[in-house]
């Protein structure tokens, strides 16, 4: 369950990034945030696991109050919410074994993490990941040699062996290409019913928000302007939502495959 | 004087220049004459120059076997300085940037503390450690550690601050420690830079010992100082070109190592 409740976030520089949003997210759900690049998209998914520290009201996620939440707490949570980013954010230089073993650090001790010997329940659990996005037969090739798709499902598999209650997804296929950017969102899609994880995925694509979301939610200037099931979502909503006409460059070029 | 339209005039020539110009000029002149720097001698001295080249290009290769072991007492020096620089570097340096170091006046202090650290030149290192410690190879070890970390230190330090932010993010958002994000994310990044650093100090260890023999350190440096009091110049040539050998053959396996890194 996460609860928003008169959410404001103000970062330093006086810029409102998120502007009293209230609402829940039950578990299992699988969410996608919609709005122009700069309305508040990023902001709403940092906050959920306190990457963006808020500044006014309450946000719980699985329990946990975040606001003025110490560092430990941070982390504790964080353990519990996996995020996959718009450019992968892999180490490059280090396998694709060594990356999904990120997903366990916060539960690998000082020496352990010092040496880089990893424990073999969680090379397990990295392998069963790595075979969930169907990519195990690159798990000792380095990072930086895999093409976008298949790094951001490196990514993806990193989530996965956090064994995470709660996914976020910052923009994961505006670096891919169409057919590799419906692959992703399907492997997010599978992930979410197989498992039961609740996602929030934030996209600017307004076919792909269709194609995928159960809910959706609509960001403009900070605050939710719309908040409901895929099927009320028309035309006129995203209208409404982006402030002006649909445009071409709202839907994925080459269209859903 | 007319222009046409449009066209910009031509900028006056910068009086400035000119004038920083003539001060340093003026300055180098002045300099000059407080040393009573003169090329005269040089000139009138050829004869001495002349003996003195003859046996700086006529070896004597029959010293050759007495200096293989201070040879290799430098290079040791060299080495076990170069490596004990290179540890001490990797992990001080997490302290000097501001994307391992989170604790504002932690990382204020290490960057000062350095800055000092740096302004402090190898021979005085030198000087410092053999009085601590007596002369020999164990202060210029010493010596060794203390200049080549102030030199890896600074390097990897900046190499950390220009790493790439998304791997930390990543780190952070998969609940990780401050240490975790250091060495998992920024380790693995920096570390064909910081390899190719160590490398280097190493190179430039091999030459600086053999300057530091000057001050007791032990090694060839000190052969060479008392051949060189002494004035045997055809053993004083024949350490030289000992050492550039052994300096070209450190440098060549360095690259060769720097380049394999860095692939």
């Amino acid at each position: 369950m996460i609860r928003f409740d008169a959410v404001e976030v103000r970062y330093p520089n006086g810029t409102v990034g998120l502007d009293g949003v209230t609402f829940d997210i039950a578990d299992g759900e699988f969410v996608v945030v919609v709005g122009l690049s700069g309305a508040g998209k990023s902001t709403l998914i940092r906050a959920v696991n306190g990457l963006v520290p808020i500044t006014g009201g309450s946000l719980v996620v699985g329990g946990t109050e975040l606001r003025g939440a110490p560092r430990r707490r941070l982390r504790e949570l964080r353990a519990r919410v996996g995020m996959i980013f718009q450019s992968f954010n892999l180490v490059a230089r280090t396998t694709v074994m060594q990356n999904v073993l990120i997903g366990r650090l916060s539960r690998t001790g000082f020496w352990r993490t010092l040496f880089g010997v990893a424990k073999a329940e969680d090379v397990e659990r990295a392998f069963r990941a790595l075979e969930r996005v169907g990519i195990v037969d690159k798990a000792y090739t380095r990072a930086s040699q895999l093409s976008g798709g298949q790094q951001q499902r490196v990514a993806i598999a990193r989530v996965l062996a956090q064994e995470p209650e709660v996914i976020l997804a910052d923009e994961p296929v505006a670096s891919l290409d169409p057919p590799t950017a419906n692959l992703v969102m399907r492997d997010l899609q599978r992930i979410n019913r197989e498992l039961g994880i609740t996602t929030i995925v934030n996209l600017h694509f307004i076919d792909l928000a269709r194609a995928y979301a159960d809910r959706v939610i609509g960001m403009r200037a900070g605050r939710v302007v719309f908040d409901g099931p895929v099927a009320e979502a028309s035309d006129e909503v995203f209208e409404r939502i982006y402030g002006r006409s649909l445009r071409a460059e709202d839907v994925l070029p080459g269209g859903d495959e | 004087m007319t222009t046409v339209a449009g066209r910009p005039r031509k900028p006056r020539t910068a009086w400035k220049v000119w004038a920083w110009l003539a001060v340093v000029a003026g300055l180098t002149v002045l300099a000059g004459w407080s040393i009573d720097f003169t090329l005269s001698p040089s000139i009138r001295n050829v004869d001495y120059w002349l003996r003195t080249i003859l046996a700086f290009i006529t070896p004597n290769w029959s010293y050759f076997p007495r200096i293989v072991e201070p040879l290799w007492v430098t290079f040791s020096i060299s080495l076990v300085a170069a490596a004990f620089a290179a540890l001490f570097a990797i992990v001080v340096a997490m302290l000097a940037s501001r994307v391992t170091m989170r604790i504002e006046w932690v990382y204020r202090l290490s960057r000062w503390v350095l800055a000092v650290w740096r302004s402090l030149p190898d021979v005085v290192w030198a000087m410092l450690f053999v009085a601590m410690v007596g002369s020999g190879p164990f202060a210029g070890t010493l010596a060794m550690i203390a200049f080549g970390f102030g030199i890896v230190v600074k390097l990897t330090a900046e190499t950390i601050d220009a790493v790439d932010r998304g791997p930390l993010d990543a780190v952070d958002a998969s609940g990780g420690t401050g240490f975790q994000r250091a060495r998992v994310a920024v380790v693995p990044a920096i570390l064909p830079n910081f390899a190719s650093y160590a490398l280097y100090n190493f190179e430039s260890t091999v030459r600086a010992s053999v300057v530091l023999g000057y001050v007791g350190a032990g090694g060839v440096g000190t052969a060479l100082a008392v051949q060189s009091k002494a004035g045997n110049y055809e053993n004083v040539a024949m350490i030289v070109l000992a050492t550039l050998v052994l300096v070209i053959v450190i440098d060549a396996l360095s690259w060769l190592l720097r380049r394999w890194l860095s692939r």
